[in-house]
């Protein structure tokens, strides 16, 4: 097991940058998620650090080991692929003993080393198949039975999820955080679901064209966004952003109402470089009235949609959409006026032109 | 009364005449007969004797089969034996070096044209393919004086030389689409498994395209074996002609011989048909591969 | 508190990176994937880059008959003004292109009816695929001496039938009548090739989804309709490719002239190909028969560059390491 540290890592193609200066440090036994919409240069980050591409630029060091011109085979590393790459022509047992055999090991060892990684996976009856005569539950857990039988000093794992049905997403996923709990490995993961990255990561790496955002927990990135790219893709429903203008201690709507704020809530928004802030919450911290409310702002519902032990209403304010939270109890209907209540305890400020979170100085 | 109810509880719903059914049927059938009545006729003609196939109106069937013009063509004791059995085996040695040669160099050229991205690369791709649109007379000059030069002329190496360049866009063209729909992620896979560059090649890509491999050795056999033009012009020693060519000098020869001429010309054929039924499926798709995608 | 290296960066925070690389310095860092298109590039190179050459070169002299390359007289472009300017040669370019196109468009519309006939699944039908290609896999020498026998002036199955069903009342003599030769040479020709335009039809066919036939039904449509606004719109891609193959081939075609005919009689049968051969090999006229070479070059670098653009469609879309 080993440490990776990423600095200053960039990859360009001709004018693009695909990585742009990303520096991350991956903790021993550490599992990290690399999350962001699809070509924000996740993926090319661990083709990065697994060596399948050549960097443009930075340091990549795995286990205190620069190892920037190192070939794939010599970096101690393991690689969990989205189509799972596994060998089509071999047998499961062939699939697992290949990367043993590479490294000569004697003919022995590698049978009990691939028979303890079957037995692990349980995947032990399967041996003797073809890969195309698994589904693809199997398949995925032959993919990390490669992995493991190495036993590498850092795991890579490319969207291993995403090609698998809903029902075995969840599964698969609780199976790789036990399988990372049990070995204690270094894990990194990529994932373009950020669910996936929240519920199973110790720290998500939050990217977006080709910029590390947020390097953090999933609870602090949850809790405080850096910026609006991070508040709007973390969490789901994703936290609401109502663009406003701070005038005095309150923000104002072109509709016309006024929202009044917190004294700490306003020193933030005397932060911002203009007076154009962006105001998130997320669902569960909005409170719905049926009537006028001191200090609510109004909407209009948009949609109401139950989902059993919560009910999300769509509300418009000012123009955006409102995800809210309630009681499966609530009547409300669509076209409805409603009034909205903050928690100034909970909200976000983001200051409009750098999408930068506000904080108070 | 009881036939009224009947109809109304099930009525008989009379099935219009599919037309255009019946037009492929018949369609088809002319092709059949279009494509087999010559054949047939070659296989007739050739179990006649000649007296039988010099008859108007024909034999249409022969009344007299005679398998005599195989035995002739089949006897290493007689000369004509021996000379149809000499081209056969030219024929057969020639198409068989050129299938293999061709199989080594289109390999590693494919592959560069599908994973490499190199300046040059599509120009080289388009020069390689444009050799396709040549004819053959185009070359034949230079290349007998280039062969002349190299002292080929009359030996088998300038006809093997030649047929690889005209096997070979078409092979690295085939190659080229076996080797994009293999995943690159297996040889990554491969690479971080411990494997080199070159072993991942071997050990994991070179067996899945083994059907892309069959599939062009055919074409190049196929090709080779059929080759009429540069093998007429560059042999003229007897005892190098291969079959197209030497067939024609017992047509010469043997100006009136039709039913030996129809036998020689069905042996010649059987090596390329068996060779094509057994593996019809990679023919095929080698012949559709490219032009057909997604 | 975690560890936090990376905070958001500004767009332009790391944009002191170098431009795009130059050629040579990209040449130099591919250099070792050049290792895997050298031989294919040597033998292409002495086999296609040396003949082009020297075809070129050839045209602008006069040079004798034995080929010895010391005697040859520069010329210019009376070579190609001989060859533009004789009679033969607009007769048989007349013929060249009826020789193409006949052949090309009767083999493509046989092809494509064999290919919507065979698509409906019925038993044999794989049988009945295999027995169309065969004259497309035997040799087109072989092939020439099949026909060369059933169009027998005396004896010829042909002929004789003909005359049995009363159509004629002697047996044609098909070869041998300027009328009859070239008509009879583009039925072979159609006999060798229709198979492959029908294979590249039915695998066409198979990309054209089962799902619109179906909603262009309960849509209304008929046979025909779901053939013309269906099917053919599918078929467009493979037709043109097909197209442009059975083209570039009936053009280069040189055995089955060459073979039954010798492109006789009084020149009746001669195409570009067997022509530019005659003069070559059997007149010795180097000169001309090159230039007319480079002409003929000259049309079919026309004719392939839409073939290499149908044919790498796509291409270059797809991403590479």
């Amino acid at each position: 097991m080993a440490e990776v540290v990423l600095q200053n890592v960039i990859k360009t193609y001709g004018n693009l940058y695909a990585v742009n200066d990303v520096s991350l440090t991956v903790n021993d036994g550490e599992f990290i998620a690399l999350v962001g919409p699809s070509g924000c240069g996740k993926t090319t980050t661990l083709n990065l650090i697994a060596g399948l591409l050549p960097m443009s630029g930075g340091d990549i060091s795995i286990g205190n080991r620069i190892v920037n011109d190192l070939d794939p085979k010599d970096r101690d590393i393991a690689m969990v692929f989205q189509n799972y790459a596994l060998y089509p022509n071999k047998t499961v047992y062939k699939n697992l003993a290949f990367p043993l055999q590479m490294r000569k090991l004697p003919k022995e060892e590698i049978d009990r080393k691939v028979q303890d990684a079957a037995r692990l996976l349980d995947i032990t009856h399967l041996l003797d198949r073809k890969p195309r005569e698994l589904s693809g539950g199997q398949q995925q857990r032959v993919a990390l039975g490669r992995a493991l039988v190495r036993d590498p000093a850092v795991f890579l794992m490319d969207e291993p999820l995403s090609n698998l049905d809903a029902k075995l997403r969840v599964q698969m996923r609780s199976e790789i955080k036990r399988f990372h709990h049990n070995l204690n490995a270094t894990v990194v993961y990529v994932t373009h679901d950020q669910l996936e990255a929240v519920t199973m990561a110790d720290k998500m790496a939050v990217m977006s064209g080709g910029l590390l955002q947020q390097y953090d927990t999933p609870a602090n990135v949850f809790a405080n966004p850096v910026n609006t790219f991070v508040a709007s893709f973390v969490g789901s429903p994703a936290m609401s952003l109502i663009p406003l203008e701070a005038v005095g201690n309150a923000l104002r709507s072109p509709e016309g109402w006024e929202l009044p704020l917190s004294q700490l809530n306003a020193r933030k928004a005397a932060n911002s470089t203009t007076n154009k802030i962006v105001l998130g919450a997320r669902h569960s911290t909005l409170k719905l009235h049926k009537a006028a409310t001191p200090g609510a702002v109004p909407g209009k519902v948009y949609t109401v949609e139950p989902t059993g032990d919560v009910t999300f209403a769509q509300v418009f304010i000012n123009g955006a959409v409102v995800n809210i939270s309630l009681e499966p109890t609530a009547r409300i209907e669509p076209d409805e006026m409603v009034w909205v209540e903050f928690d100034q305890e909970r909200m976000h400020l983001f200051d409009a032109e750098t999408t930068m979170a506000l904080k108070a100085i | 009364m009881t036939d009224t109810t009947a109809t109304r509880i099930r009525p008989v719903v009379k099935k219009p005449v599919d037309w255009w059914r019946w037009a492929g049927r018949v369609f088809l059938t002319f092709l059949l007969l279009f494509t087999v009545l010559p054949m047939a006729w070659m296989i007739l003609t050739s179990v006649k004797s000649q007296f039988a196939a010099m008859q108007y109106p024909p034999q249409w069937w022969p009344a007299e089969p005679t398998l005599n013009n195989y035995f002739k063509l089949l006897d290493p004791t007689q000369r004509i034996g021996q000379d149809f059995l000499r081209y056969f085996w030219n024929s057969f040695y020639v198409s068989l070096l050129t299938t293999i040669l061709g199989v080594v160099v289109a390999v590693p050229a494919a592959y560069a044209f599908s994973r490499f991205r190199f300046p040059g690369r599509n120009f080289m791709f388009f020069a390689v393919l444009v050799r396709n649109m040549f004819p053959a007379v185009v070359f034949l000059m230079p290349l007998f004086l280039l062969m002349r030069w190299m002292g080929l002329v009359n030996t088998h190496g300038s006809l093997i030389l030649t047929y690889l360049t005209f096997g070979l866009p078409l092979s690295i063209w085939l190659l080229k689409g076996f080797y994009d729909n293999i995943p690159i992620q297996l040889e990554q896979a491969a690479r971080i498994d411990g494997a080199t560059r070159l072993q991942a090649f071997l050990l994991i890509v070179m067996p899945l395209s083994t059907p892309g491999i069959i599939a062009t050795s055919i074409f190049s056999f196929i090709g080779a074996w059929n080759e009429y033009v540069y093998a007429y012009t560059f042999l003229s020693r007897d005892d190098q002609m291969t079959l197209p060519v030497g067939i024609q000098r017992f047509f010469t020869e043997f100006a009136t011989d039709w039913p030996g001429l129809m036998a020689a010309t069905f042996l010649m054929s059987v090596p390329v048909v068996v060779m094509f039924l057994v593996l019809q499926k990679y023919f095929v798709r080698a012949l559709t591969e490219g032009a057909v995608k997604h | 508190m975690s560890t936090i290296t990376g905070q958001a960066a500004g767009p332009s925070a790391a944009r002191a990176v170098q431009k795009k690389p130059n050629i040579v310095s990209r040449i130099i860092k591919h250099r070792a994937d050049y290792l895997y298109v050298l031989p294919a590039l040597i033998v292409m190179l002495v086999v296609i880059a040396f003949p082009i050459y020297y075809t070129i070169e050839l045209s602008f002299f006069r040079t004798p008959p034995n080929l010895q390359m010391k005697d040859k007289i520069w010329t210019g472009l009376s070579n190609y003004s001989l060859v533009l300017n004789s009679s033969v040669f607009h007769e048989v370019t007349i013929q060249t292109i009826i020789w193409t196109l006949a052949s090309t468009v009767f083999s493509f519309l046989l092809g494509l009816g064999a290919a919507l006939s065979l698509h409906r699944e019925f038993v044999g039908r794989g049988v009945l695929r295999a027995l169309l290609l065969i004259p497309y896999v035997i040799s087109a020498v072989a092939a020439s001496y099949v026909w060369k026998w059933l169009y027998h002036s005396d004896f010829g199955v042909i002929g004789a039938i003909s005359v049995a069903l009363g159509f004629t009342d002697e047996p044609i003599n098909f070869l041998d009548n300027r009328q009859t030769v070239l008509a009879s040479l583009i039925v072979v020709n159609i006999w060798k090739e229709f198979s492959f335009a029908m294979v590249m039809l039915m695998a066409g066919l198979q990309t054209v989804p089962d799902q619109l036939h179906r909603a262009a039904m309960v849509d209304g449509a008929n046979t025909w309709d779901r053939f013309w606004h269906v099917t053919f719109p599918h078929l467009k891609g493979v037709s043109m490719v097909t197209i442009l193959l059975l083209m570039v081939a009936n053009f280069n075609s040189f055995i089955i002239p060459f073979v039954m005919t010798g492109g006789g009689p009084a020149d009746a049968s001669h195409i570009w190909i067997t022509h530019i051969y005659q003069l070559a090999f059997g007149r010795q006229q180097w000169g001309a028969a090159s230039a007319y070479a480079v002409i003929l070059f000259v049309v079919m670098m026309t004719l392939g560059y839409f073939y290499v653009k149908a044919l790498t469609r796509g291409d270059e879309t797809r991403q590479g390491a």
